[in-house]
């Protein structure tokens, strides 16, 4: 390193200690307090010191970082390496996760908490999976994801409600009715990409959300719908005390009463579904149709010289997408057994895109990584309240620096002629 | 030699500007057929009509078949390749760069796989008749990439190869839909004169192994001399002159139209 990168980077440094007092002098040094007659302006300059302090050593160092190329780049070093242990061991990997998912309730730290956090974890994996089907497979960018999950969660409510059928059946319908959202949506879109596409899809989302405040007869408004039903283990309620002539969970196993049986049943329940949208968007991505997204997504001109429809192709990444959505949508209503439409805003939307493309568009391991990464870190500082949005935002900022294209961006070949060499 | 397409009074307009004005052309069966020009002359719109990506203005093009002739003009976009079986690689590249060379190649073969996974139905259940329809579909793959010399880099991303490999690998992929007619876009441009011959060879290969038809747009004389049948000639739109490689070169017309007339 050279005498003269030093003086450089310590100037720049200094120019961004400028910028900061200018910034923290008036939004963090004058403070305004109310004191009986009126209000007062309290200076703080420690802190505003404080502050500006740090963004010079801060930004000293990433200067004294990036000019040391070879020696010194820890964190990138660090996340390449993770990369390929992750890259060498995937299969190894996935089944670790899958069977440490397998026996987490059961771990001695498992509380009513975790299993909350875990659950909610999972609904958005589940999600994510999804729309990796449509952003990161087909290329489609999807703002309004949260419309399908809308969708299936609501009809899911009102079927269960009106009908009383059970979850098993409720499922499946909800799905289909997603899916048929997804077509729907799909059809007008066909011809846009990109930046088009997003905010069309933008507003997809808004329309559902406020036809459901709207439509008051059928979906109560704001108000949402209460009492959905609890979903039974196979037809065993678990109720502390079940009707006349009736089992319950409880007492058909012979165990003592415990809020956590239905907890624990859900959490499987999720796993399970998050595993069945994660095993079929395997599969599915080494068949024609998969491949035919993939190519979709490269290049549409050539897919149709070559004789690939584009819009059956578009339809079916959208209604598939959509279905998860509807099934993870599904989920959360029994699991809230109240949903209205405050669960369903573009926030909603956002995260999942995030997590998508922050796990590395397409990559289903991404996706988990991203999961447990923005919503876990969102939960770990969740006693600093509104300030934990700030460490969702670092977290972003911290993935996009360091990986820019994802946590894990390889894409593997659907087929292989020379088989694995690795 | 029977004709394979016929181009009859072909007028493409873009509001007020004739791309191409009343062009009439036949090619024939195993030939190749050139569409030489200089630049704006209407050649890549001629294609782009032919393909499907343009609806022309008016005229009319058939593709003769055995014993009846299709009108191209009833088929749009991806219909064009799928039914009509006309196959075209573009000016500027457009492989899929980040998938890999196999899979290309597999796209290519979308429609038959598509059939034969039951529209994903019986892939899911992983049917053995599917697996066969897959590796009989690999297999096709590896032919073609066994003439091209890159059997070895079937498992690359197609986007990592050499520009003169990427090139070969386009030509082939369309050629995996077996198509009847192949219309190639200035196939030479940015190849150095070694691959240049390689490109001959494969053309030359296509047209006799394969008997498929081609119709080549092509700036490279080198290629364009030494391969085609049969030359048609634009400019400003109209076709200005037709004939055999060595009438070309020596026809007052063309060699007007590319350096000029004294005045």
């Amino acid at each position: 390193m050279e005498k003269q990168d030093i003086i450089k980077s310590f100037k720049d440094s200094l120019f961004t200690g400028l910028i900061a007092l200018a910034l923290f002098g008036p939004i963090v040094g004058l403070r305004t307090a109310s004191k009986g007659e009126g209000l007062f302006i309290t200076p703080q300059w420690g802190v505003v010191f404080l502050l500006v302090g740090l963004c010079i050593l801060g930004r000293f160092l990433i200067n004294i970082n990036s000019a040391r190329r070879t020696e010194f780049k820890i964190f990138s070093t660090l996340s390449s390496k993770f990369s390929s242990i992750t890259e060498g061991k995937a299969k190894h990997f996935a089944i670790t996760g899958i069977l440490f998912a397998v026996v987490f309730p059961f771990l001695p730290f498992t509380d009513r908490y975790f299993m909350d956090v875990a659950i909610m974890i999972l609904t958005y994996i589940m999600l994510g999976w999804g729309l990796n089907i449509v952003v990161g497979l087909a290329g489609l960018l999807d703002l309004g994801y949260v419309a399908f999950y809308a969708v299936g969660a609501y009809s899911y409510a009102l079927i269960a409600t009106t009908f009383g059928w059970s979850f098993w059946i409720c499922l499946p319908l909800a799905g289909l009715f997603a899916a048929f959202f997804g077509i729907l949506l799909g059809f007008p879109v066909l011809r846009l990409r990109g930046d088009y596409l997003a905010i069309v899809t933008l507003g997809f989302g808004e329309i559902i959300r406020i036809i459901l405040i709207n439509w008051y007869e059928v979906t109560n408004g704001p108000d949402g719908i209460t009492g959905i039903p609890r979903p039974s283990f196979f037809g065993l309620p678990f109720k502390r005390s079940p009707d006349e002539g009736e089992m319950s969970f409880h007492t058909f196993f012979g165990l003592e009463y415990s809020t956590m049986h239905r907890i624990i049943f859900l959490y499987y329940l999720i796993l399970v579904l998050a595993l069945i949208t994660n095993y079929f968007t395997l599969k599915i991505r080494k068949l024609p149709v998969g491949r035919a997204w993939e190519a979709l997504r490269e290049d549409e001109i050539a897919c149709k010289s070559l004789g690939v429809n584009p819009t059956n192709t578009k339809l079916t990444a959208f209604a598939i997408g959509a279905m998860f959505g509807g099934f993870a949508g599904s989920f959360f209503a029994t699991r809230q057994a109240f949903i209205s439409p405050e669960s369903f805003t573009f926030i909603e939307s956002a995260i999942i895109v995030a997590i998508v493309v922050l796990g590395g568009m397409g990559s289903q391991t991404g996706v988990v990584l991203a999961s447990i990464f923005l919503i876990g870190i969102t939960e770990i500082f969740r006693d600093l309240e509104q300030y934990r949005m700030i460490a969702f935002g670092g977290a972003m900022v911290l993935i996009m620096v360091f990986k820019p294209k994802g946590i894990l961006a390889n894409r593997k070949p659907t087929i292989l002629m020379h088989g694995d060499k690795k | 030699m029977s004709n394979l397409l016929s181009v009859e009074k072909l007028t493409m307009k873009f509001g007020g500007l004739v791309a191409i004005d009343d062009l009439s052309f036949d090619a024939k069966n195993n030939q190749i057929t050139s569409i030489i020009g200089p630049n704006g002359a209407g050649k890549t719109t001629v294609f782009n009509c032919l393909t499907g990506f343009y609806k022309p203005t008016t005229g009319q093009m058939y593709l003769h078949q055995a014993d009846s002739k299709v009108s191209l003009r009833k088929y749009t976009d991806f219909k064009i390749a799928h039914v009509a079986k006309v196959a075209r690689t573009f000016q500027n590249i457009r492989l899929f760069p980040a998938m890999s060379v196999l899979e290309n190649l597999l796209v290519a073969q979308h429609n038959e796989l598509m059939i034969a996974s039951g529209y994903s139905l019986y892939g899911l259940l992983n049917l053995k008749s599917y697996r066969d329809r897959e590796q009989q579909a690999v297999e096709k793959a590896k032919y073609w990439l066994d003439i091209i010399g890159l059997t070895h880099r079937a498992d690359d991303n197609a986007g990592d190869l050499p520009y003169g490999d990427q090139r070969k690998l386009e030509i082939v992929r369309a050629m995996c839909i077996e198509p009847k007619l192949l219309c190639l876009d200035e196939p030479a441009a940015g190849l150095n004169p070694k691959e240049s011959a390689e490109l001959n060879k494969l053309l030359k290969f296509i047209k006799i192994e394969k008997k498929t038809g081609i119709l080549l747009i092509e700036h490279d004389m080198s290629v364009v001399m030494g391969i085609s049948d049969h030359v048609v000639v634009l400019n400003y739109g109209k076709k200005i002159f037709e004939g055999t490689a060595d009438q070309t070169k020596n026809s007052k017309e063309v060699i007007e139209a590319y350096l000029g007339v004294d005045e």
